[in-house]
């Protein structure tokens, strides 16, 4: 099972000294997380993409393309890439061109994103937001696939005998993921093309969760890809932990209490016993992450939002020690306890590689055979 | 048609006791009546916005509702008829009775009956219902019954204000109990468990 962080690059006000970073500052501070993220020994990072303020990751693949120069072994991800608003052109071969520099260490997640106005900002209407992702994602699906493509669709204009460059990393795709908090036909799509399902399972009740992963396990089944504990799952989780619980409650509640997403609503009591964020000891996150596995099943990957609301950089890097040294480890450990064999591991370039060969060489094997007889 | 029928009572009063829950108490005895006369049996459902006010605000902010919000808006958008009252505030609705229909789904009682009633100081505001609440519930497509009930603070008091309200309690009852017996139980199509097949959603360009 892998694990990681996500972070959604928000130029938030620290509301503890009022202080906010300057862009500069936060898009360093990513990079740092994300390296600190490998040093702590976690599998994934993820960027969000955004194009208003207070965001500040516009260009995932450029901040993506720094930190794989400089980590060893990270996955590279986002969280989301917007299918709706981006060219599936550009996602195409921005996306390979990374994997390339990134020797495969890169897949992606598909999101719709949930700003109305970016939409005209890239010439589209948000009232188009589900027929552009299913669009849109069939042609990237091709663009990476078939080496030349003729294509019509609605929304771009046609493609005749175009070859997007560079090809995928050894003809292998980077693996996608499809996020959704609410939508069926998302899950719906990850399920056709037997792509990953990744349930952003914060700030929502985990029922939500539970409902769409249910759909898409059993959708995934039935289009052929395997049995519905099979389907490739993807968690989002949000943490604030100190050794002692009591700290980390009081040290978290101002940046609850003003965070932008549920600041001055409800209580963060309230808010931690209806939704997966938990906040307290390591030993609560882990009792807390290991029972999302009731709602979602076995599942492949774990992302953990924990630069927010405002957080300093120190406090986030502080927190990424407390998560590697002391929560994924037992998290790996006790996720593996009766996890059935046949449950695969989240897809990697090395692994969907493998597997291509396999299929190539039974192919192969097949064809000699029946030219032999 | 028999068997039993629920229907959920929304009153958005303020005070304890409260007018608009007293109208409320009085629009649902006279629909349960009609109701039990055409055969049907009947379970009803009263909510109280009060109860849920801070949970109503957080639904606002959060994009969620707490679980026991969460109830109601199942009870509410679960029930074969709605009777939904309010005080009128400076002309319109009032904030709170607002915020609980902002947060429903928006086709969430397409179809449903929806018998509507509000109190005021003085009749003079008693358009307010159908300028005001009326357009509200037609939005959201519910069926809305010809009568609204409005109560002003005289209606309780003289013999036959009171006489008068009654009348109209009655007819606006009557008016419910005659959608919710002659239409089908409520049932709401669930996107989790039949989702639009991806051919289908690739065919029609997703829409």
């Amino acid at each position: 099972m892998q694990f990681g962080i996500f972070s959604v690059g928000d130029v938030t006000p620290d509301p503890t000294t009022g202080r906010a970073p300057t862009e500069h500052e936060r898009i360093k501070a990513m990079v740092a997380i994300a390296e600190k993220a490998e040093e702590v020994g976690l599998d994934v990072f993820a960027t969000g993409e955004h194009h208003n303020p207070p965001f500040v990751p516009s260009s995932p693949t450029t901040m993506l393309g720094y930190v794989a120069a400089r980590t060893e072994r990270l996955v590279l991800s986002t969280a989301t890439t917007l299918i709706t608003t981006n060219d599936p052109v550009k996602i195409a071969e921005d996306f390979a061109m990374l994997q390339h520099l990134a020797d495969g260490r890169v897949d992606l997640t598909m999101g719709r994103g949930n700003t109305g106005p970016v939409y005209p900002w890239f010439g589209k209407d948000i009232r188009d937001g589900i027929p552009l992702a299913v669009e849109n994602y069939a042609l990237l699906h091709r663009l990476w696939r078939e080496d030349v493509v003729d294509w019509e669709g609605r929304h771009r204009t046609p493609l005749q005998s175009f070859t997007s460059a560079p090809r995928p990393l050894d003809g292998v795709p980077p693996f996608v993921w499809h996020g959704s908090i609410r939508s069926p036909e998302i899950a719906e799509q990850a399920a056709y093309y037997g792509d990953g399902f990744f349930h952003n399972n914060i700030f929502w009740p985990a029922e939500h969760t539970r409902r769409l992963v249910e759909l898409y396990r059993r959708r995934f089944e039935h289009y052929g890809h395997g049995s519905a504990d099979q389907a490739i799952v993807g968690l989002g989780g949000q943490v604030f932990m100190r050794r002692n619980s009591q700290d980390a409650v009081r040290e978290f509640r101002p940046y609850f209490d003003n965070a932008p997403v549920y600041g001055h609503g409800p209580s963060m009591e309230e808010f931690t016993a209806e939704t997966p964020l938990t906040v307290g000891s390591p030993q609560q996150v882990i009792e807390r992450t290991l029972s999302f596995r009731e709602y979602a099943g076995d599942y492949q990957r774990q992302l953990f939002l924990m630069d927010h609301a405002g957080l300093p950089l120190k406090t986030v890097l502080e927190q990424l020690d407390l998560l590697g040294e002391e929560v994924v480890p037992v998290l790996r450990r006790e996720f593996g306890i009766g996890r059935p064999a046949h449950v695969p591991d989240a897809p990697t370039h090395a692994s969907l590689l493998a597997a291509r060969r396999t299929a190539a060489a039974t192919a192969a094997a097949t064809a000699e055979k029946e030219g032999a007889r | 048609m028999t068997g039993t029928r629920t229907l959920a009572v929304v009153s958005a009063g303020l005070g304890q006791p409260s007018s608009t829950r007293l109208l409320a108490d009085r629009l649902a005895a006279a629909t349960a009546d009609a109701l039990r006369e055409r055969g049907s049996g009947v379970v009803v459902e009263p909510v109280e916005l009060r109860d849920h006010a801070h949970e109503l605000t957080d639904n606002l902010l959060t994009g969620f509702p707490a679980a026991p919000l969460r109830e109601v808006i199942e009870t509410v958008t679960g029930a074969d008829g709605l009777i939904a009252v309010t005080p009128l505030f400076n002309a319109s609705y009032s904030g709170l009775f607002k915020t609980f229909f902002d947060v429903l789904e928006k086709d969430a009682l397409e179809g449903r009956p929806v018998l509507a009633g509000a109190t005021g100081g003085t009749a003079r505001h008693s358009l307010a219902l159908d300028h005001a609440v009326r357009p509200l519930l037609a939005y959201l497509r519910a069926t809305v019954v010809p009568t609204a009930v409005y109560a002003a603070s005289e209606d309780w008091g003289s013999a036959d204000g009171s006489n008068a309200l009654a009348g109209r309690v009655a007819r606006a009852g009557a008016e419910l109990a005659a959608l919710i017996a002659g239409g089908a139980p409520a049932v709401r199509a669930d996107p989790y468990e039949d989702p639009t097949p991806f051919e289908q959603l690739l065919a029609s360009g997703g829409a």
